[in-house]
């Protein structure tokens, strides 16, 4: 854990603020958005920053445009974010997909708040987890961040640009009203200090080029417009030339490798904190603010006798699964907490079986409290 | 540790505590809780402030909560708080469980009619009236720090001016220092 | 204001020969046999070509349908993006890279139903962006169901006993929306069609041109409109080349004879420049 230095370039950061700092440190040049509670923050940092480094803030009609326009501009070769919440991001899916079949990396900001449709704009949720993997229709696979502090908001979003330009993909932050809210005293990096990737870029004759051939690492080169290899990009699904086909053979092979393009990165892409996992029985599983709560609970338990541990999915899609299994190997139960009514909790059940899981969970817009885990811890003992 | 919320002994800051700030919606408490803050944090401190709103600009229950220690703590949120300030009665809770034992729970004795009641200490003050008497009644979010610093030996006189010249525009620096001095003169006058 | 024209060594031959401009590998193209699409994307490179744009500078963003899959056949950097939202990604893209000709193809369908809002944004907000609107009254690629420009009494498969609804005025809606250059021809024109996008290539802002487009094979059967040549003759026939002013005002919706040319063009500012000279003096300022 961070301890506080008594340097005097602390500041007291808030979330939402921070993922706008960190967007730009990472090289962040467009950012297009539509007010929506609770991420407004965000795109009004963005309006302050991006002038400030000659990049181009503008807030567009409506969410779905906001999807389009950094699309846009990240086809254009510029890094792009666009930042909403639980519905605006439901508005955003059929771009987020294009994001995906077409190979363009770009970060979206989800700062989560209560739900289905306007439910409680103020308050906290941990509700779009599942939305978050799979919706946009089809088969996809999608990297998504759930960061636990102000700090960790920073990291995560220099993180999320860097998978988004390696891997040439959407990355999604999972943000939950708790944490975008939330004012933590922070020591932001000096930008210089960071590791920043660029994607990589087409570098070989315009009539060699595939835009879409990869080599070992699954990930092809990216052109940029007005380089000279005038390349078509399109949603439809397309072959290594870039064109449209629907040949079954063609189809089968450009759509798996689509989906499993993460597979040789998972070092790469899985992030996780485990907290006296080794000798666990009983194991908590918790991302955001409720795994804030979870760390005090654990160590509660702790001090109680109780053989407590905690694993925090950083990373939580695609989910470490391979992780979590380890860290669940001595458990006899594993509790998923979350601010929804149970939805890592079924990727949980799928790694582990569902014997030893239960959830954790509120509903009632608020955060889950150290004391509602340490009852549950309670109850099964 | 969590320290008693009384005065501390020594005259020395607490070390770890929990503060609340409470009222109705623009009465300034979100400003109160960032001068805190960073206060807290120009001593070194680690601080994590998180806030409550109805989606509303202006009256409803609005609330900022401030966590300080000496570094991130696993859980942002108040628990128990040591410290309360209520500037509205529409912050009052029949039974507040939020309030810590023995915690310090200062009240505006114009907009808080019917305090709440527990094993904390209440105490009383004429934050708002004496707002009024600098002339804007819009200051006794400034007063209130004053009183709580004073009467809670939170962080020092020093760090506290400084945060306040920080945090309020230009124009209103003198007024606002007045009010803190006010503030801290109302829990002096009451101790001697 | 040539601010657009480049230099003419990637310019292609100074006689306008449109293969030089398409992919000829993707060839034989999909449309249909008499889809008046062809020609609109002819007079569009016809204009490119006498502009002297450098194909490695034009971007075309194109939507969903017919109109959409035109910009797979252009050699330059295309992109075929969702449906409605071309402008969107338009408009992220000239912001991002102002230093490239961005020209949306979209559809009656595309940019005036499911795109409508963006269609009026990108007017207010004149971003130096082409928008040609390829009207065929129709949604041809999903088999033919009315659109927001289907005329009345028209039947589609939406509309069994023809259609009831009032049909829009694009231009009138660019217009009323702010564009800073709007204009109208049909296909059959071809020449004037071609000055009539360099016109709007050419100018400084947005600007929107509706093409008078035919869809022969399915909306053309269906209303009993007759092969190609009949249905862009009658077109051509409807139309009035004129600017707005004229006798058709009192029409609300779409009017027997629609005015064909520039119907509005303005000096407004152009955004990109409004935002990056602003931001830039805000810079020095602090």
């Amino acid at each position: 854990m961070a301890k506080a230095s008594t340097k005097t370039n602390a500041q007291n950061l808030q979330g939402n603020n921070a993922c706008a700092l960190a967007a730009v440190a990472a090289g962040c040049r467009f950012y297009a958005g539509y007010p929506i509670t609770p991420s407004s923050e965000v795109a009004e940092r963005m309006s302050l920053e991006l002038p400030k480094v000659d990049g181009t803030f503008i807030q567009m009609e409506d969410e779905i445009a906001s999807m389009g326009a950094i699309l846009g501009a990240s086809m254009g070769g510029v890094k792009s974010m666009t930042a909403t919440s639980g519905p605006g991001f439901s508005l955003k899916q059929e771009n987020l997909g294009y994001g995906v079949i077409a190979e363009v990396p770009c970060v979206i900001i989800n700062v989560m708040r209560g739900g289905p449709s306007t439910g409680m704009p103020t308050r906290p949720a941990q509700g779009d987890v599942m939305q978050a993997r799979w919706g946009t229709h089809g088969d996809h696979q999608i990297i998504v961040i759930s960061p636990a502090s102000v700090s960790e908001v920073y990291e995560q979003t220099v993180r999320a640009f860097n998978l988004a330009e390696q891997f040439r993909t959407p990355v999604v932050l999972l943000i939950d009203e708790v944490i975008g809210h939330l004012v933590e005293t922070v020591h932001v990096p000096d930008p210089a200090s960071l590791d920043v990737v660029d994607r990589k870029w087409a570098d070989v004759a315009a009539d060699k080029y595939r835009p879409y051939e990869a080599g070992k690492d699954m990930v092809p080169a990216m052109a940029r417009p007005g380089d000279g290899y005038r390349v078509h990009t399109t949603g439809l699904t397309h072959d290594e030339s870039g064109f449209p086909t629907q040949d079954p053979e063609t189809v089968d092979r450009v759509s798996k490798r689509l989906l499993n393009k993460f597979d040789p990165h998972r070092k790469v892409i899985d992030h996780f904190e485990e907290l006296n996992v080794k000798d666990a029985e009983v194991l908590i599983v918790s991302y955001g603010i409720s795994a804030r709560a979870a760390r005090g609970a654990v160590k509660q338990a702790r001090d109680a006798g109780i053989k407590a541990g905690l694993f925090r999915p950083v990373t939580i899609w695609p989910f470490p699964e391979k992780a979590l299994v380890k860290a669940a190997k001595k458990a006899k139960r594993i509790l998923v907490a979350e601010m929804n009514a149970g939805q890592l909790s079924l990727e949980v059940e799928r790694v582990l079986g569902r014997d030893r899981v239960s959830g954790v969970n509120r509903i009632d817009g608020e955060a889950i409290s150290p004391a509602d885990i340490i009852d549950a811890i309670g109850k099964g003992a | 540790m969590r320290v008693a919320a009384k005065k501390a002994q020594d005259n020395k800051s607490p070390e770890e505590f929990e503060i609340r700030l409470s009222g109705s919606g623009g009465q300034g408490l979100q400003l109160s809780a960032k001068i805190f803050a960073r206060a807290f944090s120009d001593e070194g401190k680690f601080v994590a402030q998180s806030q409550s709103y109805e989606p509303t600009s202006r009256g409803g229950l609005s609330r900022s909560d401030l966590v300080v220690g000496q570094g991130e703590p696993d859980y942002p949120l108040a628990t128990k708080v040591d410290f309360m300030l209520i500037l509205d009665q529409l912050a009052v809770k029949k039974k507040d469980t939020a309030i810590g034992d023995g915690a310090l729970v200062i009240i505006d004795t114009r907009l808080v009619t019917d305090p709440p009641k527990g094993n904390f200490r209440v105490l009383a003050l004429p934050l708002s009236d004496t707002a009024i008497g600098l002339g804007n009644p819009r200051v006794a979010n400034i007063v209130a720090l004053g009183a709580m610093v004073g009467e809670g030996n939170l962080c020092s006189l020093k760090v506290m001016e400084t945060a306040i010249r920080q945090c309020v525009p230009k124009k209103f620096t003198d007024l606002n220092i007045a009010a803190f001095q006010e503030g801290l003169k109302l829990v002096s006058e009451k101790s001697t | 204001m040539a601010k657009k024209k480049q230099s003419a060594e990637t310019s292609g031959p100074k006689e306008f020969d449109v293969m030089s401009y398409l992919r000829r590998d993707l060839f034989p193209h999909f449309l249909c046999p008499g889809c008046g699409h062809g020609i609109a994307l002819r007079a569009l490179m016809w204009a490119a070509h006498e502009l002297g744009l450098d194909k490695d500078k034009i971007a075309i963003v194109s939507g969903i349908g017919c109109s959409g899959r035109l910009g797979a056949y252009v050699d330059a950097n295309t992109f075929h993006t969702t449906h409605g939202r071309p402008l969107a990604y338009a408009t992220g893209l000239k912001l991002a890279r102002p230093d490239l000709h961005v020209i949306v193809i979209t559809g009656d369908g595309d940019c005036l139903a499911i795109g409508g809002n963006h269609l009026i944004h990108a007017c207010r907000r004149n971003l130096d962006i082409t928008c040609m609107m390829l009207n065929n009254e129709v949604y041809g690629m999903t088999g033919g169901q009315v659109s927001p420009t289907t005329s009345q009494d028209r039947y589609t498969t939406t509309t069994p006993t023809g259609n009831t609804e009032a049909t829009f005025d694009s231009c009138k809606l660019a217009e009323a929306a702010g564009a800073s250059f709007v204009g109208r021809e049909v296909t059959v024109q071809t020449p004037t069609l071609k000055n009539l996008l360099k016109d709007a290539i050419d100018h400084k802002g947005f600007s929107f041109v509706e093409v008078i487009s035919d869809c022969t094979e399915i909306y053309g059967r269906k209303n009993d409109l007759g092969n190609s040549p009949e249905m862009i003759l009658s077109q051509k026939s409807q139309m009035r080349p004129d600017s707005y002013g004229g006798v058709i005002v009192d029409e609300p919706f779409r009017p027997n004879a629609l005015p064909t040319g520039v119907l509005t063009r303005s000096d407004r500012a152009e955004y990109g420049e409004t935002y990056r000279s602003t931001m830039a003096s805000s810079k020095k300022g602090a």
